[in-house]
């Protein structure tokens, strides 16, 4: 609009230019303030819904990591009950229970091998769908898709049957073959949750990658192949550059949702000794909170839990945040 | 995509990563100060009951039909790893408890903990006593407080298949020596006598019971924790021993791979309780006939030690609406003969109440165990459980404790007698956090 305006300058007399000048000011502060009412109307249900489900759960869970219950009356039974302020201490607990720390690493260990398997593996699969010519492309999208609308616990408890010795077909075609298959030892189970995690997710990352695969203009791959470039070449220096934001923002995700394993060991956990009450962080917060019946520590678990899940994914997207610049 | 576009991403994302805050921060106090009220005569109310035991539909509907004004709904719970009582101190805790809740004896303390049950002795709880066996009406009986109805305790036997110790040749055993050697001969067929479950510290510690433990005794207001004790080491050494020689297995009990295993014989005994009939029948129906049940082996042959595991109580919650009509019912449900009967037939347990039944109404699967007047042995165990053992809070969370270390010594080869160190330690800190005092047992 103020671009038009600019393009067609007149002669003014100084009078009307004072006019001029003053009346679209007014004018223009006027829709502004509508402007910005019309604004506050549209975004006043987002910032309401985001402090009531967002911030002030937060906040209450910060304020209860800092309070801890103190009870008085006989042997502590049926008397009363305060929360004292209690500074970092519940922390300082979480940070010295070795359980706790553990299960870090191990979701840690997890992530390193599953991450980037996966999404190795959805970026082959998004580049090959989007290569092929055939008929079932859709039907094969869709295929790889249906795992992800199967919800984490069913999932957990499909695969729960095919690790289970006595149960599992699996177990018992390799024990036929004289191979001794656990899929439920100490050893294996990490690796056992990450197969199902990989199965959940590999088509949803997928279909992520394959919508920024769409939204490049058809006009470079033309361009490539009259340059002579092979399938292999477009998809190793345009198509993987490309979608370089989508898959900075699967792994984004998929370190969160790392950090956030519960459903997949929960649902396990009856069926294998091998996971204890504190395999993931997650897990051991909620048998702090619902086991210990301890609220308090169970929020600072959740609050360093979101704190390195903050750190690291900051941290990933800084550094390749800073590979992106070097090469511009 | 623009780098701003990016970091709002993350912002979203990192909101996600805080949803775990979310879940445990959720639920308020919610103390919203409301008195019990008292039901006007004839007034119809209803009351809500969580419970998991198999078959308490039935009778509930018999009190339904039977008291019009009062009308009970059950809600099942899940009673995987304890999860129903995870439920109910999240439901205490957001002030939206049921009005009545199934609930083991050795998590009562636990609940009164965080005050989630109703002192049931101003309402005239007392009066009841006599109708239950003393020992089990005392587990819910802190101070002058009544705070559970006892409903069914779980004495403990041994289960086994008759038909393969007899194909084996394998005597039962009468003491846990024998038990050895039984686990030797069944191990020398390609079988496992039965499986150590290290996350099964319901059963730990009926054992630490029969041996002689004493985890949790009071001295003052201070719990005294002695987890670490003689008996209990006998106890984890033997199991072991057993263990470490490969004459167990370690897989949980009571999940698909162990039926699994009892319906193939790979597993052909089962140190289990009173209830467990109903387990085996229902997930072992092919071996009908070929089940017995025998005394729990003993320390010394000749001597009668036995323990409970598990048993259960019907508890009112604080917050209940009505608690005098809620206290009614708990009595009604474990002391009505007809209630009592159909409590069986769903495969509770043993009664906790003295009258309404025969031993011979408990043999309900008489033709699945060929025959035999099984539930005698559990009433004659039931008969000689040491009654002082006494629960303590936080039980639920020593159970956990013990599952963990056990898991890690089984993994990593550390003795089962540095778990009892390790849980006895955490234990007495678990309790130091809850605010209590507490000493460690000499």
């Amino acid at each position: 609009m103020s671009r038009d305006t600019l393009s067609r300058p007149e002669p003014v007399t100084p009078r009307r230019a004072r006019r001029e000048t003053r009346g679209p000011r007014r004018r223009a502060s006027r829709t502004g303030a509508r402007n910005a009412r019309a604004a506050a109307a549209f975004v006043l249900p987002f910032f309401a819904l985001f402090a009531l489900c967002f911030l002030a759960p937060i906040g209450y869970a910060l304020h209860q990591s800092l309070f801890t219950t103190e009870r008085t009356g006989p042997l502590g039974l049926g008397g009363q009950e305060r929360e004292v302020f209690a500074g970092l201490a519940n922390y300082a607990q979480a940070l010295s229970d070795d359980r706790f720390l553990t299960g870090f690493g191990r979701v840690l260990a997890f992530g390193a091998v599953q991450i980037p398997l996966m999404i190795v593996l959805a970026t082959a699969l998004a580049l090959l769908l989007e290569s092929a010519s055939a008929r079932a492309v859709p039907f094969f999208r869709s295929a790889f898709f249906l795992p992800y609308g199967v919800p984490g616990v069913i999932a957990s408890i499909l695969w729960g049957f095919l690790y289970v010795p006595g149960i599992s077909p699996l177990v018992k075609i390799a024990g036929s073959v004289g191979w001794d298959l656990d899929f439920l030892s100490r050893g294996t189970v990490l690796w056992s949750l990450a197969n199902i995690v990989t199965w959940q997710f590999t088509g949803y990352n997928m279909l992520v990658l394959i919508a920024q695969l769409k939204a490049v203009p058809g006009e470079l791959y033309e361009a490539a192949r009259i340059d002579g470039a092979n399938a292999w070449q477009v998809a190793r220096h345009l198509k993987i550059p490309l979608i370089r934001p989508a898959l900075v923002l699967t792994g984004v995700f998929s370190i969160i949702g790392t950090l956030q394993l519960f459903a997949e060991p929960m649902v396990l956990r009856p069926l294998a000794s091998s996971i204890d009450s504190g395999f993931t962080p997650n897990l051991h917060a909620y048998s702090e909170a619902f086991v210990g019946n301890n609220p308090h520590a169970a929020a600072a678990e959740a609050v360093l839990l979101a704190l390195v899940a903050c750190v690291l994914s900051f941290g990933f997207l800084r550094l390749v945040g800073g590979r992106t610049k070097e090469r511009g | 995509m623009t780098s701003n576009a990016m970091h709002r991403r993350t912002v979203l994302g990192g909101a996600a990563a805080l949803a775990a805050g979310f879940t445990l921060a959720g639920c308020g106090d919610g103390d919203d100060g409301q008195a019990p009220e008292e039901r006007k005569k004839g007034q119809k109310i209803s009351l809500t009951f969580w419970s998991w035991v198999p078959g308490i539909d039935k009778p509930v509907d018999l009190w339904n039909r039977t008291h019009p004004d009062v009308q009970v709904k059950v809600e099942k719970v899940s009673a995987v790893n304890g999860q129903q009582y995870a439920k109910m101190h999240a439901a205490i805790k957001a002030g939206n408890p049921p009005d009545l809740g199934q609930i083991e004896f050795p998590v009562v303390p636990s609940f009164l903990l965080d005050n989630g049950l109703l002192d049931l002795a101003p309402l005239g709880a007392g009066r009841h006593k006599g109708k239950f066996s003393g020992w089990q009406w005392q587990q819910s009986v802190f101070g002058k407080s009544v705070y559970a109805i006892p409903q069914a305790s779980g004495p403990m036997g041994l289960f086994l298949r008759q038909d393969l110790f007899d194909k084996w040749d394998v005597p039962v055993p009468r003491t846990w020596d024998e038990y050895e050697t039984a686990a030797e001969a069944v191990r020398k067929k390609g079988a496992w006598i039965e499986t150590f479950a290290p996350t099964n510290g319901n059963r730990f510690s009926g054992l630490a019971w029969q041996a002689g433990a004493k985890w949790y005794a009071t001295h003052g207001d201070t719990w005294i924790v002695h987890l670490d004790d003689e008996p209990t080491r006998r106890v984890a050494d033997y199991w072991e021993s057993l263990v470490r020689r490969k004459l167990v297995k370690t897989i949980p009990d009571r999940q698909n791979a162990w039926y699994k295993d009892l319906q193939t014989g790979a597993i052909p005994a089962w140190v289990g309780a009173s209830w467990g009939d109903a387990l085996l029948v229902g997930n072992a129906p092919g071996t009908k006939g070929k089940w017995r049940a025998a005394p729990l082996p003993q320390w010394k042959a000749g001597e009668q030690a036995f323990a409970n595991w598990g048993g259960s109580t019907t508890a009112v919650f604080a917050k209940a609406r009505y608690p005098k009509d809620a206290l009614d019912f708990a009595v009604w449900l474990n002391t009505d003969p007809e209630s009592i009967a159909l409590l069986i037939d769903g495969g509770y347990g043993f009664p906790s109440a003295k009258k309404g039944y025969t031993t011979t109404d408990l043999d309900v699967d008489k033709d699945f165990f060929g025959g035999q007047a099984y539930s005698k042995i559990f009433a004659d165990a039931g008969a000689h459980v040491d009654t002082s053992w006494r629960w303590g809070p936080g039980v639920d969370t020593l159970y956990q404790r013990l599952g963990d270390a056990f898991t890690d010594a089984l993994a990593d080869g550390s003795s089962f007698r540095s778990v009892l160190t390790k849980v006895q330690g955490q234990t007495l800190a678990d309790l130091k956090g809850k605010g209590l005092k507490v000493e460690s047992g000499g």
